[in-house]
């Protein structure tokens, strides 16, 4: 199949799947009045739950699944390692550790402007602190299993503060934090949305941008600088573009595991191709509507009840990662 | 495209090159030409890579100058550097999901727009570059399950593409077997002849430089030994210090590595001539015999394995016929021999002087072999000899010398 013929098939996916989400859950709309809503803001009930709802967390889990993905693929790209991802590599841990700090303690609260700029602006500092350590050590070790290790132990640094700054915090402030540390794109505001977009859209492009020395690392620095690259400045860019884009997101949505990881083997499958001009928005797209299926079995699977959308993403990510290392299609 | 020979596309002067602080080779000085396929020789650790990489740049010099086409190599930017330098590097990669055409288009990265779209410029360039190696039928095959001998060529092909002017390749023949080794070594011959490419290469095989070769280059206890056409450098000695052999001796006459076995016990003489008895003196060198032969002419292919492989050889030179006073000396050989191989040329006026030989050996009661007789199976020649101990042992390199110059 084409590439134009696949992206074509799951953007309508994509849509149909956010549809879906828009009139399926607590409360139902019939299809019929959500176009009627859509068309001229009301002011009844459903048209509340849809505007400040509904439609918020659609548009945060289309770009958050494809903000989560593109990330995944630039590290796996960067560590030439498939088994990486922001979740793996304690990326998300570091955002969470900073976003605990302007969450659950009051050095902040003196200044003037709050979340989520303020917030957003520690996740991605966390992130790139995290991704400071594990790039020290690659560039020691070469070993993929040393680089995990690493990421991992890295994120339980994190976590060990989070949970001491977590026994010192006051009741009212941690239940907001375990909320978010759930990982959720329930609650999303317009403006958060915005700051997703402005920031998100933009990286993004950048990505796309870096798809032709991308292309070239794929088979290794050595040969990526014999044909050209300035390898330093790409390295940076890509590890900027893929910190930036985790960072913002773990901010906002909290940490969401496997997205990251899963989603570019998904689209790898999908377009049958490793070449990152397909894969970048194969990963977009994929991911939008993976974190939307995702999203809609959280929230209906056993409603009322709310499923934590980081559950609901491991229990089908980890067995891809399984069955990535059964097949030996990965090498430790 | 026309081949400007002559002048020198890479001159090297006084370099030092290592990592970090320590020096691995020091005192460089080379200078290459277009169209010329130069092989790195050395032992293992001597610094062929090293200084490969620094040549493509991988690596900085620790001091000293490299000018690639008239300007300083360190002033060329990547891309610029990518235009006219390729290489072909050791390193293993296997990138999932690539057909053979994708994975050698990406050799076109200096030319492509920046996202990469190849023209139709490009993609004849690609498959110039297949056909060139001889890997067009693979150009649909995924990348990942080719062969070792394949995935080397279509990595050649791959740098090829790139339009190099100078070529690095670190053991492009490691890990192959022979037909593709040998077809490799052909490739890169072709390239400089047909395409004016300088070729680097650094090789393992001394016999394969010796015959493909235009400059070998020996590298060892940090810095360069010798370098030069393979005619001059490869002389028996030089290599044999260089790889510090002891077990094997170089024959620059066949340009290849013969192990001399000298045996403790068994003498055989083997009556050979034009080339018949060469196979057979390996053979039994191999087996640890101790081989006489004789009577030779000096200009004989069995002349030369006989001397590698360190065995008692009369010989005169070329002339009309043997000599009487040669054939004299050679039957008081053949009376501590074990037993005869025959493998005289049949009906070759010049040799027939060595029919006498094989028939003295008779008179004495030798036992006569013909070399077409399954020689492999040779256990019961050696039982019946009870007048020797039978000890195979090899010669070392200089033993084996003394023994020609005598």
């Amino acid at each position: 199949m084409k590439p134009a013929v696949t992206f074509s098939l799951l953007l309508i996916l994509v849509i149909a799947l956010s549809l879906v989400n828009l009139v399926y859950g607590g409360v139902s709309i019939p299809f019929e009045r959500l176009l009627d809503i859509l068309a001229h803001q009301g002011d009844g009930v459903d048209s509340i739950i849809l505007w400040d709802i509904r439609l918020p967390r659609a548009i945060a889990t289309i770009l958050g699944g494809a903000i989560l993905s593109v990330s995944g693929l630039l590290l796996q790209v960067y560590f030439r390692n498939p088994v990486v991802g922001p979740f793996i590599l304690g990326i998300s841990s570091g955002a969470t550790l900073m976003v605990s700090l302007v969450m659950l303690t009051t050095l902040f609260l003196k200044l003037p402007f709050h979340s989520p700029y303020i917030t957003t602006a520690f996740g991605m500092v966390g992130s790139f602190l995290v991704v400071a350590v594990v790039v020290a050590v690659a560039s020691r070790v070469k070993s993929g299993i040393t680089l995990l290790i690493v990421g991992l132990m890295v994120g339980y640094m994190c976590h060990s503060v989070t949970s001491i700054l977590m026994a010192f915090a006051e009741k009212q402030q941690i239940k907001g934090f375990v909320l978010w540390q759930l990982g959720s794109f329930n609650g999303f505001k317009w403006d958060e949305i915005g700051l997703l977009f402005m920031a998100g859209v933009p990286l993004m492009i950048m990505a796309y941008g870096l798809s032709k020395p991308l292309n070239a690392l794929l088979l290794g620095e050595d040969y990526a600088l014999s044909m050209g690259i300035d390898v330093r400045k790409t390295r940076m860019a890509l590890l900027f573009v893929a910190c930036a884009l985790a960072g913002l997101i773990t901010a906002l949505a909290g940490p969401v595991a496997f997205i990251g990881l899963a989603v570019p083997h998904m689209a790898r499958m999908i377009f049958a191709t490793s070449d990152n001009r397909i894969l970048i928005p194969g990963v977009i797209l994929t991911g939008a509507l993976v974190t939307s299926l995702c999203d809609l079995v959280a929230r209906n699977l056993l409603s009322p009840v709310e499923l934590p959308l980081s559950a609901i993403t491991a229990f089908f990510g980890a067995p891809v990662v399984i069955s990535l290392l059964m097949k030996r299609r990965v090498k430790l | 495209m026309t081949v400007e020979r002559g002048d020198n596309i890479l001159e090297i002067s006084s370099l030092s090159i290592g990592y970090d602080n320590t020096t691995v080779v020091s005192g460089i000085d080379l200078h290459f030409k277009r169209g010329q396929l130069v092989c790195i020789l050395g032992p293992n650790g001597a610094g062929k890579t090293t200084l490969l990489r620094v040549l493509s740049r991988h690596l900085k010099p620790i001091s000293g100058k490299i000018v690639l086409k008239g300007r300083e190599l360190s002033s060329y930017t990547q891309l610029e550097l990518a235009r006219v330098m390729a290489v072909v590097l050791t390193e293993r990669v296997a990138p999932p999901l690539f057909s053979v055409y994708q994975f050698v288009a990406l050799g076109r990265y200096p030319y492509t727009d920046f996202l990469g779209r190849l023209k139709p410029d490009d993609d004849k360039a690609v498959q110039d570059a297949l056909a060139l190696v001889g890997a067009d039928m693979l150009s649909q095959r995924d990348f990942q399950g080719l062969s070792d001998g394949e995935r080397q060529k279509v990595l050649l092909a791959r740098a090829l593409c790139q339009g190099p002017e100078v070529l690095i390749l670190d053991e492009p023949t490691a890990h192959l077997d022979l037909k593709h080794r040998l077809e490799v070594m052909g490739i890169l011959r072709n390239l400089t002849r047909e395409r004016g490419i300088l070729v680097i290469a650094s090789l393992h095989d001394v016999d394969v430089a010796a015959k493909v070769a235009d400059v070998v280059v020996m590298v060892k206890d940090g810095k360069i030994t010798e370098w030069g056409p393979p005619e001059e450098v490869l002389k028996a000695k030089k290599v044999e210090s260089l790889y510090e052999l002891e077990n094997a001796v170089f024959s620059s006459k066949l340009g290849t590595l013969e192990l001399p076995a000298k045996g403790q016990g068994p003498q055989v003489f083997v009556v050979g001539g034009n080339g018949e008895g060469a196979g057979v003196m390996r053979l039994l060198a191999k087996k640890g015999f101790k081989v006489s032969t004789g009577v030779l002419f000096k200009n004989d292919l069995d002349y030369f394995v006989a001397r590698a492989l360190g065995a008692n050889i009369l010989s005169q030179e070329p002339s009309g016929s043997i000599s009487r006073d040669m054939l004299l000396r050679a039957e008081k050989l053949l009376s501590n021999c074990l037993f005869l191989v025959d493998a005289l040329p049949v009906g070759i006026e010049a040799f027939k002087g060595n029919q006498r030989l094989v028939e003295r050996a008779r008179e004495l009661g030798i036992e006569v072999v013909s070399k077409d007789v399954d020689l492999l199976n040779l256990e019961h020649l050696i039982k019946d000899a009870s007048r020797v101990t039978f000890k195979p042992r090899l010669c070392t390199a200089k033993e084996a010398r003394n023994d020609f110059f005598d």
